[in-house]
């Protein structure tokens, strides 16, 4: 076929043939990529802690209390901090998804499709379940995002947080799907890779929020 | 492309041939447009200064300035100096295809040139530290507090009396006869900023110094004019962009000898327009204006009140969060000073009887809002 | 010489509209960042001229208020900074880097696509605003509460304010995700021999200005969405009356925007160093001295935003005047090393060694006038004065604007395979150089003398009349100083001299294929040992590529990359050599 299989087995470890997989080791580009997309998420979240926290810090009381809000908006407020269940149940649903993504990780990784496609499923069934239990709880805050820079902020923090949540069920639904038409194995999973370190990410992300916004 | 002569004269001769020829056509040029030369060099030369310091603070600026002018002058000189010395000398000769010596690096100069510019603006921001604290200083008790606020599009500054707390007389005309921010000489004199809706600076290039005015907050800072500046007058102007009419938000500054200044002060605290009293007191107005306040605009151009009467101004201000008033004033100056309220609110000024004549009303927040009052 | 035998592909440039509008070649992107990038440059320098037009002389004599003229001044800046010089410079290391690195395109060709379109849109977006009442007109730093909307009309109401948030948003996103690939493309796809530290300095400064964007843009990104928030979900972020900070804008603001000025110069300092080299006939001068200033600004840029702020009263101020000072000794390595790169070199001095040239000139004055703002009291003097408009252009239009012209002249042969005329070019250079140092330097004396900025017209009595005059003439000098820029364009694009792989005598790989090169870049690499491959290729230093690979199936596309098995001995480096005698 070929006069040097030396240069042809180089030809396979060039790097421009390690685009998908890289068999040299090491991370791969996708994988990379991802990481490197979500340094830029922490940083957007970055800029909107930081408004978060400097609003709090030139506050003379947090949560805001008369005569810098009405007296039912402090209920309300209060309430939020005093009864947080709903969002720590939410907490729990999403630890609870990141497990069930890692363990869809080591599923593929031993080619075990099945029990990747249960695992799969069964995060973005809590992605969901999360999401709506969001949806629920602005619903029974009683505050709004104009509702002073309380509301704002607490509505932006988690309002974006939500919005990356659902975009991570959108990813994990495709991954579903194609795993579900057999397209990942051991060898060949990138997407599930890079898909399961965004879901992480949220998920340490609502856990920060969650202490930030509702214990701190 | 161009032939050369085989040899070249030295690069050194020719920078300096074209040094001296340049200079000699700058010397014929000034002769025979009889430019004087040597003012002329002496005002460019200025110019790269800034404009004279008046104030106790601005002198401490300027000599900073200064020292930091001659380190950057001398670095421009070697550096520049140094990239026209290469182009000139390191030409490659047409022809001539050998490589010269491949010096990659050295790391002595590598060193050097990391320590010697880090111990220069090491000194640098020590000096410029020491020199900032020494601005920045505000005295324990001022001699003078006076309160600036900053509106869109104008300036009013406020003097408080002793106990810093207290408004004893409010100057609504920024700038011109009458107006503007008196001050006393060799007096320290506090100014607290304050700005009820956009930020604005307030900058006057002479004190070599401004500070941001910031809508929540009330920065503040020292000045104090030096004594040969009595009599001057100094220009001010807003330095953030504030909008439409920040061209036009200037002011300025009287600086006036000391007891001149207390006679001064004195007299605008007697003759202040009448703030309108309470609501008791005053004989009830012979007429009652209305006046409305909506969209930083005046619904109405042409006011007319009777002469030689009490009337009131009822000022209804629509405009959530935006503090509006009603000032009257002349030729001869500031004749009444309404009461502040911010929208939406109403409130009802009591003017005391004018003499017949015309007269401008405004608002002391916004240059814009302003009208002719004819009183008959 | 390192040349390929292939046929050019010069075909394919007169493709057709679709393929440029549906390609993912990373070097025909690279032209339409290029491209674009100088539309915006000319329609924000015509808003410049309006600007510079109103200020020749005193009196309103344009426009009947400041609404049109803030709009002017305000998208100028907005334009230059986020639809010019940071697209421009991104385009450049499009084209360049995976070039010089000899990978075949970058890591995520169709992410790469996506990041030059939403240019574009998010330009049209924010120039819209001209449609519909106004366009953004608090200036390009948009600073509440001036930028919320207010009932009044005196703040921001209307449509443009949020065209602006809007577009910015789309272009930051895109940027984003072009640094997400070039760090990808510089980690994972280097040719086999390229360590790290053989890489171009202009694939450093690219890396580090890739890391500069990844970190600090979504910081801008919260910023400008909070700003929408305010105004038009009832927000309270920047609202003193409610609990709002103005000042909270500036800190998010400038923690973005001060590392982004050295996303906007680095590129730029990335090409110089190509071109004074191989102009020079001599190697970049400290080498590793170089990256590791060029990390030290990257890392120092992080720390200083807040002396934008110091005028604010809300800021800790010997912090920030002390990082500003530091950030002035990563920068004074790099005119050095550039300088002893010339010094005892053989320098033709062509177009791009004249743009590089200005380049370390004018950058150096605004280096220089830059620290005089880092002492904090000299700042209370200058700050918000045509001084810091002198600065912001010596470093921007002096630095990298020169920078990218003398990458135009230099990379236009291979993007192209036509040299530009060198006459026209210099022709270009003196007037370029002339019309901006007349425009520029009379506002050190302007603001010096107290002309605060962004006002529209100023009294007549205060003594800046003829330095407002020289200033205008100036900048029409410069604009027409594009003129034969243009016309040299048009012309070499037709019937420009061939230009051949290696028209420079180059040092780096993208010289080492034909001009412009095939969609798969490379035929055949020449080996790596050093930064300078095809100079050691050129001087007998490295061999040639010895084996073609005959690839075993018709359908492989990804091009066939030789390696030499033999090790060669490594070049003898000449660290210190003495003048001959």
């Amino acid at each position: 076929m070929t006069g040097d299989a030396h240069a042809i087995a180089l030809q396979e470890h060039s790097p421009v043939a390690g685009v998908a997989h890289d068999e040299r080791g090491g991370i791969s580009n996708p994988v990379l990529g991802m990481i490197l997309f979500i340094t830029s998420e922490v940083m957007f979240f970055a800029g909107l802690f930081a408004a978060y926290f400097n609003v709090r810090a030139n506050a003379p009381a947090w949560p805001p209390i008369p005569p810098t809000v009405t007296e039912e908006l402090a209920e309300h407020f209060h309430h939020l901090k005093a009864e947080p269940w709903l969002a720590l149940a939410l907490t729990v649903i999403l630890v609870l998804s990141s497990f069930t993504c890692q363990f869809a990780i080591w599923a593929i990784r031993q080619n075990d499709r099945t029990g990747f496609i249960r695992n799969i499923a069964v995060t973005v069934i809590l992605g969901i379940v999360f999401l709506i239990g969001q949806g629920y709880d602005y619903t029974q805050l009683g505050f709004g995002l104009a509702d002073g820079v309380f509301g704002t902020t607490f509505y932006t923090l988690t309002g974006f947080h939500g919005a990356h949540v659902f975009g991570g069920v959108i990813m994990l639904s495709v991954l579903l799907y194609r795993g579900m038409a057999g397209q990942f194995s051991a060898r060949h999973h990138d997407a599930v890779e890079a898909t399961s370190i965004y879901w992480h990410f949220v998920d340490v992300v609502w856990i920060a929020l969650f202490s930030t916004l509702y214990i701190l | 492309m161009t032939s050369r002569p085989r040899s070249r004269p030295a690069p050194g001769a020719i920078a300096i041939g074209l040094i001296v020829a340049a200079l000699l056509l700058l010397v014929v040029i000034a002769l025979v447009l009889r430019i004087d030369l040597v003012a002329g060099i002496r005002n460019a030369f200025d110019s790269l200064f800034p404009v004279r310091a008046a104030t106790a603070q601005g002198q401490e600026i300027r000599n900073l300035y200064d020292i930091v002018f001659y380190f950057a002058a001398a670095i421009f000189l070697l550096v520049e100096g140094l990239i026209v010395w290469i182009v000139i000398r390191d030409r490659r000769k047409p022809g001539d295809n050998e490589l010269p010596a491949q010096t990659h690096g050295n790391n002595l100069a590598e060193i050097s040139w990391t320590l010697i510019p880090t111990v220069i603006v090491a000194f640098l921001f020590y000096i410029s530290w020491q020199s900032l604290n020494k601005v920045e200083a505000v005295s324990l008790k001022p001699d003078l507090t006076v309160k600036a606020i900053a509106g869109q599009f104008q300036w009013q500054f406020v003097y408080l009396a002793e106990d810093g707390v207290t408004e004893a007389f409010t100057q609504v005309i920024p700038q011109g006869p009458g107006g503007g921010l008196s001050a006393p000489v060799g007096r320290n004199v506090l100014v607290l900023l304050e700005s009820p809706d956009v930020i604005h600076a307030f900058y006057v290039p002479r004190f070599l110094y401004k500070r941001d005015v910031v809508p929540g907050q009330v920065n503040r800072f020292e000045f104090r004019l030096n004594e040969d500046e009595a009599g001057q007058t100094f220009g001010g102007q807003c330095a953030e962009l504030c909008g439409i009419g920040h061209r036009t938000m200037t002011f300025e500054v009287n600086a006036l000898g000391g007891a001149e200044f207390d006679t001064w002060l004195q007299e605008q605290i007697d003759k202040a327009p009448a703030s309108p009293g309470p609501s008791g007191s005053a004989p009830p107005p012979a007429a009652t204006l209305a006046l409305v306040a909506s969209g930083i605009v005046f619904d109405q151009a042409t006011l007319s009140a009777p002469a030689d009467e009490p009337f009131a101004i009822d000022l209804d201000n629509r405009d959530a969060g935006i503090p509006h008033d009603v000032a009257i004033r002349n030729d001869s100056g500031l004749v009444f000073n309404g009461q502040d309220v911010t929208g939406p609110g109403k409130v009802v000024d009591n003017v005391p009887p004018l003499a017949a004549g015309a007269y401008t009303f405004f608002c002391t927040f916004h240059a814009n809002m302003t009208g002719t009052l004819t009183v008959q | 010489m390192a040349t390929t035998t292939l046929t050019p592909a010069a075909s394919a440039y007169r493709s057709g509209l679709y393929e440029w509008l549906t390609t993912t070649d990373h070097k025909k992107i690279g032209i339409l960042y290029i491209v674009n990038s100088f539309i915006f440059f000319f329609l924000a320098g015509v808003l410049a001229l309006g600007v510079r037009a109103e200020l020749a002389v005193p009196g309103l004599q344009l426009l009947t208020d400041e609404h049109l003229y803030n709009q002017l001044f305000t998208m100028h800046g907005t334009a230059m900074l986020f639809l010019f010089i940071i697209p421009m410079l991104a385009g450049f290391a499009n084209y360049i880097v995976p070039l010089q690195i000899g990978a075949p395109d970058m890591a995520f060709p169709r992410i790469n696509a996506l990041s030059f379109w939403l240019l574009p849109l998010g330009g049209i977006l924010m120039f819209s605003g001209f449609l519909t009442g106004g366009t953004a007109a608090a200036g390009w730093t948009g600073y509440p509460p001036l930028s919320e909307d207010r009932p009044g009309g005196l703040a921001s109401s209307g449509p443009g304010m949020d065209l602006w948030l809007t577009g910015l948003i789309l272009i930051g996103t895109a940027s984003i995700l072009g640094a997400v690939n070039f760090l990808v493309t510089i980690f994972k796809m280097r040719a086999p021999g390229m360590t790290l530290f053989r890489m171009p300095i202009l694939v450093w400064t690219a890396l580090v200005t890739a890391v500069l964007v990844l970190m600090a843009t979504p910081v801008f990104t919260s910023a400008l969405i909070m700003l929408f928030i305010d105004r038009n979900y009832g927000g309270h972020f920047f609202d003193p009356a409610t609990g709002g900070n103005a000042i909270l804008w500036q800190n998010v603001f400038w923690f973005y925007s001060h590392p982004a000025v050295y996303v906007m110069v680095l590129p730029a300092m990335g090409m110089v160093s190509e071109i004074l080299p191989v102009f020079s006939r001599k190697p970049l001068f400290g080498y590793k001295a170089f990256i590791f200033a060029t990390a030290g600004i990257g890392a120092l840029g992080f720390s200083v935003w807040a002396h934008h702020m110091f005028t604010t009263g809300s800021v800790y101020l010997p912090f920030f005047s002390l990082m500003t000072f530091l950030i002035a000794v990563p920068t004074g390595v790099k005119m050095f090393n550039w300088i002893f790169t010339m010094w005892r070199g053989k320098l033709t001095l062509s177009t791009p060694l004249l743009f590089a040239l200005g380049f370390l000139s004018m950058f150096l004055i605004g280096g220089i006038n830059g620290a005089f703002s880092a002492a904090v009291p000299v700042d209370f003097a200058l700050h918000d004065t045509y001084w810091v408009v002198a600065h912001l252009h010596y470093v921007l239009f002096g630095g990298s604007v020169f920078g990218v012209f003398a990458g135009v002249y230099y990379w236009f042969p291979k993007m192209t395979g036509r040299m530009l005329n060198e006459t026209l070019g210099k022709v270009q250079f003196v007037l370029m150089f002339i019309g901006f140092n007349l425009t520029f330097f009379p506002m050190h004396v302007l603001g010096l003398q107290g002309m605060p900025r962004r006002i529209a017209d100023y009294a007549t009595t205060a003594g800046w009349n003829e330095l407002n005059l020289a200033a205008t003439i100036g900048g029409f000098l410069i604009a027409a100083s594009t003129i034969p820029f243009l016309w040299n364009v048009f012309v070499s694009l037709r019937s420009g001299p061939i230009a051949g792989d290696d028209p420079w005598e180059g040092n780096t790989l993208e010289w080492a294929t034909t001009s412009p090169p095939p969609p798969y870049n490379f035929d055949r690499l020449p080996e790596i040992r050093s930064e300078r491959p095809l100079f050691d290729l050129r001087h007998g230093l490295t061999h040639p590529a010895a084996v073609l690979p005959v690839p075993t199936d018709p359908s492989v596309t990804s091009p066939p990359v030789v390696v030499v098995d033999e090790p060669v001995a490594r070049p003898a480096r000449a660290r210190r050599t003495r003048k001959e005698p």
